[in-house]
């Protein structure tokens, strides 16, 4: 029996017009000396000779029992079948579908189809979006929405068309959407193949790789600095920055280590419920209260702190100090007083989109019968609203960690490598839609032992 | 399995030949009245063999760029016709290996091909259309397009031609193209298998059931459980018996009396990998079905469907691994029985006991 490794797969997705015949191109005249085939739903002008292009309708299957997670792609059941016939057995195949296409089927049909499963591997799903265009289509259309949700990869292609301020908007919007994605710029899809082929997307280890914060709790502040103060009189000063104006918290009693800094972040995001009082240039800042610095005017623009027994202080600040070249000076002999530890924080943003992501991370070791009557219900109750969900869990007396994937209501899940040393933890990323972060985390909370 | 392949066949299985196509055996069948196995490949070769020997007689590789994908011997054995990925449905002679006729279908695959039951049409499928063509390759008419593409296509014993897509089977008259009757149900139809006197229409689903229909009355009936997806089924030939896959067992429902609504179905248990191919011999309640363990068994069975392994084998000679059976083809007079297989090997067994 055939006992070959799996062919990878990518799903290239993104609405007409985003760049994907260009990337397509690209990929093909890189990647040369591998066999690739190419099934299009949209007929471009992939001309490249080496590789095999399919052309095919995208068909749709739904089944009778009415669930949306059972609906896969016929046309890719079929071509795919047909492919991996061949003795030279291609290295990798890349679909590009439909602008419109909505990319559960298609990722669904690699969970759900027993031949396609046995011979195939879904390697990543790589969304393409026009930088230019791409809020108009959010509002208008759930595909577009879908493939943001759906992508490992984002390409936020043509950004020549808007300026650096727009696509950091755009790329924070974008992030709130899928927090799991990895988001690369380029002007003519012009990125490294490597980003987009055999990402392993559904492996977290490669995702918390590459961006270590992204399952650490958002602050409604960027950045903290602590600054050791003798008694006296300070200036706070400011150049022009990004914003006409700037939370800020000063804490006192502030310790330099890592817990001290959570700690005190934990504080300052009760002090940032309040309201903020307004300050303006040339009043004093209150300490331990949110203020808002104002700062309209132009040129540097200086606030107060009175401190009267020494003291270390916290600054959490809603920028970060670089933004705005912020110095803290002595009033009397006007000496610059060096930052002790500077910290910078994951911010937190407004989330207007339906579509969204969140992650779960809990130490310690979960009932594995609690958590599969937990894990049945959301996918039973809330199946269609959850796109995607991967993650590792540490499941109370097994040796070996435990990792999952999921497509709406589909789920695989299989034991990994042994835990070791490693601290045993649980994390699960989820994205979807109007998914209710507190209710899901406290569900997961209550498997835990 | 091991023990099967040291063994070598049991039962009335016995040794033939073994021959072997440049890739992957996609189908092939009986031609000149059992003297000749043709067999088609997915590099696009097509190849035959002697009946007894297993010599190559004649053979053509790449003959369709990108490989084969349908092949059907003619009723007479003496043509058959192979479709491709490069878009053409060849008409041949068996004897010679010369292509009679070239139907060009257009820059699309043509993945099915069937001849009608009195010889006269030919049938291919194209995406969401089919054509039928004469003996002499000239096209007597094509449909309309159908709801998706066409999964399978099949001649009924009066000339209509049934074809299956993604929520329904249409019947065509064979010689006028009209849509004499459409059947319909919400999904994905993979296989597709008439009984005899064409009253059962029975189609593997994607959901992994067996949906069926009785023309007759218009009634339909669908059956679950399935582990997989029933993408072999084939009906004996007096219509008693539907074997169906879908998973390592082979699944018999019965016709008779009131079934197979509310009766259980024969379970034949030896695969231990999902059933592939599924043929009846062309008379007697005798079935051959191949897997993807490389394992071909001849079981017999009695009228409620159930029944015993009374052969077995696996493909190949004792020095190679046994591949997934990719179709069995019963000879003419069911004493040999061919199998084809994902290495591209092709083995025959003489079948003993009638």
């Amino acid at each position: 029996m055939n006992t070959q490794q799996k062919v990878p797969v990518t799903i290239l997705t993104g609405f007409l017009g985003s760049g994907k015949t260009t990337l397509l191109n690209r990929i093909l005249s890189e990647e040369h000396g591998k066999r690739i085939a190419v099934i299009e739903n949209e007929y471009g002008e992939v001309g490249i000779d080496q590789a095999l292009v399919i052309n095919a309708d995208e068909e749709i299957f739904e089944m009778s029992n009415g669930c949306i997670c059972c609906t896969v792609r016929g046309d890719l059941i079929r071509v795919l079948g047909n492919l991996m016939k061949r003795r030279d057995k291609f290295d990798y195949v890349l679909v590009e579908t439909t602008g419109l296409a909505d990319p559960g089927p298609v990722a669904q049909t690699f969970f759900m189809d027993d031949e396609i499963r046995e011979e195939f591997t879904l390697d990543g799903i790589v969304t393409l979006v026009d930088a230019a265009h791409i809020e108009q289509q959010l509002g208008r259309s759930d595909e577009s929405t879908e493939q943001i949700a759906f992508a490992d990869v984002l390409v936020l292609n043509k950004t020549d068309l808007v300026g650096t301020e727009g696509l950091d908007t755009l790329e924070t919007r974008l992030r709130d959407m899928n927090r799991m994605a990895r988001v690369v710029r380029s002007e003519k899809a012009d990125i490294p193949v490597d980003t987009v082929l055999n990402l392993s997307a559904f492996d977290l280890d490669q995702v918390l790789e590459r961006r270590p914060t992204f399952l650490e709790p958002e602050y409604p502040f960027e950045w903290t600095g602590v600054y050791a103060l003798e008694p006296g009189r300070y200036e706070l000063s400011l150049a022009e920055g990004p914003d006409p104006e700037m939370s800020l918290v000063v804490k006192t009693a502030q310790g330099s280590d890592d817990a001290a800094l959570r700690e005190g972040a934990e504080w300052c995001v009760r002090r940032y419920a309040d309201p903020a009082g307004s300050v303006t240039p040339g009043d004093d800042v209150p300490l331990e209260a949110h203020v808002s610095l104002q700062l309209q005017t132009s040129g540097r623009k200086s606030f107060f702190i009175q401190v009267d027994a020494p003291v270390k202080v916290g600054l959490y600040a809603q920028h970060t100090a670089e933004e705005f070249d912020m110095k803290l000076l002595r009033t009397d002999n006007g000496v610059e007083i060096p930052v002790e530890v500077e910290r910078i924080w994951v911010a937190q943003h407004e989330h207007d989109d339906e579509v969204g992501s969140f992650a779960i991370e809990r130490s310690g070791d979960v009932d594995p019968e609690r958590l599969n009557a937990w894990l049945s219900e959301i996918l039973r109750e809330r199946g269609v609203d959850i796109f995607r969900m991967k993650g590792f869990l540490s499941i109370a007396g097994d040796p070996n960690r435990f990792v999952f994937q999921g497509v709406h209501m589909l789920f695989d899940g299989q034991p990994d490598k042994p835990w070791g040393d490693m601290p045993r933890l649980n994390q699960l990323v989820f994205i979807g839609r109007n998914l209710d972060e507190d209710a899901m985390t406290k569900g997961f909370d209550a498997c835990l032992i | 399995m091991s023990d099967l392949n040291q063994d070598g066949p049991r039962g009335v299985l016995r040794s033939g030949w073994t021959a072997a196509v440049g890739d992957y055996a996609i189908a092939g069948g009986w031609a000149c009245k059992g003297t000749l196995l043709v067999v088609g490949d997915a590099a696009g070769g097509v190849y035959s063999f002697e009946g007894t020997s297993g010599t190559i007689r004649w053979e053509h590789s790449e003959i369709h760029q990108g490989g084969v994908l349908a092949m059907d011997v003619h009723p007479d054995g003496t043509l058959f016709a192979t479709a491709g990925q490069d878009g053409r449905v060849l008409i041949w002679s068996a004897e010679d290996g010369q292509v009679r006729q070239t139907i060009d279908l257009g820059n699309a695959w043509v993945e099915n091909v069937a001849w009608s039951l009195d010889g006269q049409w030919l049938a291919a499928s194209v995406s969401r259309r089919v054509h039928v063509f004469g003996v002499d390759g000239q096209e007597v008419w094509r449909s309309e397009d159908h709801p998706s593409t066409v999964s399978t296509l099949t001649w009924s014993a009066s000339e209509e031609l049934a074809t299956a897509c993604y929520g329904r089977v249409t019947f065509f008259g064979g010689s006028s193209g009209s849509v004499v009757q459409e059947l319909e149900w919400q999904g994905s139809l993979v296989s597709l298998v008439l009984s005899p006197d064409g009253n059962v229409v029975a189609c593997g689903s994607q959901d992994n059931s067996v949906h069926f229909w009785r023309r007759s009355t218009g009634e339909d009936s669908q059956m679950h459980g399935y582990p997989g997806k029933p993408s072999a089924l084939a009906f004996d030939d007096s219509g008693t018996l539907l074997a169906t896959g879908g998973g390592k067992d082979v699944t018999v429902w019965s016709f008779d009396g009131d079934g197979p609504e509310g009766t259980h179905p024969g379970v034949l248990e030896f695969h231990v990998k999902p059933v592939t191919t599924l043929v009846f011999a062309r008379r007697g309640r005798r079935l051959a079905s191949g897997a993807r363990d490389g394992s071909v068994v001849i079981w017999s069975l009695l009228s409620d469907g159930e029944g015993g392994p009374v052969g077995v084998s696996l493909v190949g000679d004792s020095t190679s691994m046994p591949d997934v059976v990719s179709g069995l083809a019963w000879r003419p007079d069911d004493r040999g029985l061919a199998a084809f297989d994902a290495s591209g090997g092709v083995t025959y067994w003489r079948v003993m006991d009638r």
